[in-house]
């Protein structure tokens, strides 16, 4: 071991005279001093440092060209239509709360709202109302006719195009049509706001609004509205009124360029069979009817 | 300022780098694969290297950082041939005083045998035996340059000693 580590060193160029000495008498000596000589007089070959420099140089032009990352565009425009779509995607998830219900022609819908008022929604009617408000607001929107059962709580109120309608626990029945308003108010208290004039219902009154004319009636009888027993009822209400009433209940069209549309309707037309509704309407107004699939055509008797 | 004279990415402080570097970094990459245009090759990727990162690299650790890349790249990239090294063309003999044509028939016999004792050590024990012989390093210096300790440089010298003085003694 010693050896070993004696030649080493003289390899290494620390070795001592004296200990170069001792080592020279070794066996292997001679080998040893040919390799160490001989070893040294070995070269790798040469490189022109220059030439490779100007070599390097111009290598190094042609390899960054490609090393330069030109800011990709499309791959941006994806990654920002992907976050659009899932933050739009989630923002549908977890932001709309709104809750809608709406019936079809010929159908009624019974929907219970979250604090147990019942909603009930005459045919081609839509109520839609906010979920997450709810506790705080009982807001709901209506395009048609429903009746309200409202529970005991906070205001419960009804958008419409036409008007506000505000409770604070009643029953009541909400009519809304173009040209046409009417709440009658069956139990409680009703607050009624159209074009900023506030009215109060008590049980038994209504309101209604014809072409822009306001009508308050008294003495309902009644403790539900009639369509809910499967009738219409109509007071002097244009004869087009009662067509468009017709045409929500049955999935029907009907043909009135024959007639009078603007004389006035008094009366009740089911909801259960076609016939015996038009005649009800026809037979009081003097008019005649024809069926033809689902086309009915009003027309004048001899006309 | 002292800063900016020793900053790699200024192109004349990097020529100057390289064309000191140069010749001891390619008789590095030669001592390990054996093919002067291969080394050649190693050597300029690593100055790549270099450049790409001159920012990034201390000076003074820039040395040692082309080694180190060299040898990775040996390892990742070069399948390596037999190295085999040739003498220098004016190289002495042991005893100048015998010139007997025994005597010089004898020694050329020994030189190709060393040759082709070299050629069959490892490449860490030849890049060690070398750097030694040719470059006339100390441990020391061939531990740094190699990153490794310097009794894995001893080991690997006397390991290659013993396989030379075997091979050439019983050729």
């Amino acid at each position: 071991m010693k050896k070993e580590k004696n030649i080493l060193q003289w390899f290494n160029n620390e070795l001592s005279n004296e200990e170069l000495d001792d080592l020279k008498k070794s066996e292997d000596f001679k080998t040893l001093e040919k390799i160490k000589h001989y070893s040294s007089q070995l070269e790798a070959p040469k490189v022109d440092a220059q030439q490779a420099l100007q070599q390097f140089k111009q290598r190094q032009l042609t390899k960054t060209k490609p090393k330069v990352i030109t800011l990709n565009f499309k791959s941006f425009l994806k990654i920002a239509a992907l976050l659009i779509v899932m933050l739009g995607g989630s923002y549908f998830v977890f932001f709309n709360n709104t809750e809608s219900f709406s019936t079809q022609i010929a159908q009624n819908k019974t929907v219970t709202l979250p604090d147990n008022s019942e909603v009930i929604l005459n045919a081609k009617s839509k109520l839609s109302y906010n979920k997450k408000t709810w506790d705080k607001q009982r807001n709901l929107k209506l395009d048609g006719e429903a009746f309200f059962k409202v529970e005991k709580g906070q205001k419960f109120t009804v958008n419409t195009t036409a008007g506000l309608v505000q409770v604070l626990g009643t029953q009541f029945n909400v009519k809304e049509r173009d040209n046409y308003f009417e709440v009658l108010c069956y139990e409680g208290l009703v607050s009624v706001t159209h074009n900023n004039k506030t009215v109060k219902l008590p049980k038994g009154n209504g309101f209604k609004v014809t072409n822009g004319s306001i009508e308050l009636t008294t003495n309902h009888t009644t403790t539900k509205p009639d369509w809910m027993q499967a009738e219409s009822s109509f007071t002097n209400i244009a004869l087009q009124e009662v067509i468009a009433e017709l045409e929500r209940q049955y999935n029907v069209t009907i043909k009135a360029t024959a007639v009078d549309t603007t004389q006035l309707f008094s009366g009740t037309f089911t909801h259960n069979n076609l016939n015996t509704a038009l005649q009800s309407i026809t037979i009081p107004l003097k008019i005649s009817f024809k069926i033809e699939g689902q086309t009915v055509t009003f027309y004048n008797y001899g006309g | 300022m002292i800063e900016n004279t020793n900053n790699l990415c200024e192109e004349k402080n990097f020529s100057d780098f390289y064309v000191k570097h140069l010749q001891s970094a390619s008789n590095f990459a030669f001592y390990k694969c054996g093919d002067s245009a291969k080394s050649l090759d190693l050597v300029q990727d690593a100055f790549s290297k270099i450049w790409e990162n001159c920012a990034k690299i201390n000076f003074d650790k820039a040395k040692t950082y082309l080694f180190t890349s060299i040898n990775n790249m040996f390892l990742n990239t070069i399948k390596h041939n037999k190295v085999v090294m040739d003498y220098a063309k004016a190289a002495p003999y042991l005893d100048t005083d015998n010139q007997s044509p025994e005597y010089l028939l004898e020694e050329e016999e020994f030189k190709t045998k060393l040759q082709n004792a070299i050629a069959l050590l490892t490449d860490g024990q030849r890049e060690v035996f070398l750097l030694n012989r040719i470059e006339g390093k100390k441990y020391r210096e061939i531990a740094t340059l190699l990153d490794i300790s310097q009794k894995a440089v001893e080991k690997r010298m006397s390991i290659a000693l013993k396989t030379l003085k075997q091979h050439i003694q019983n050729i």
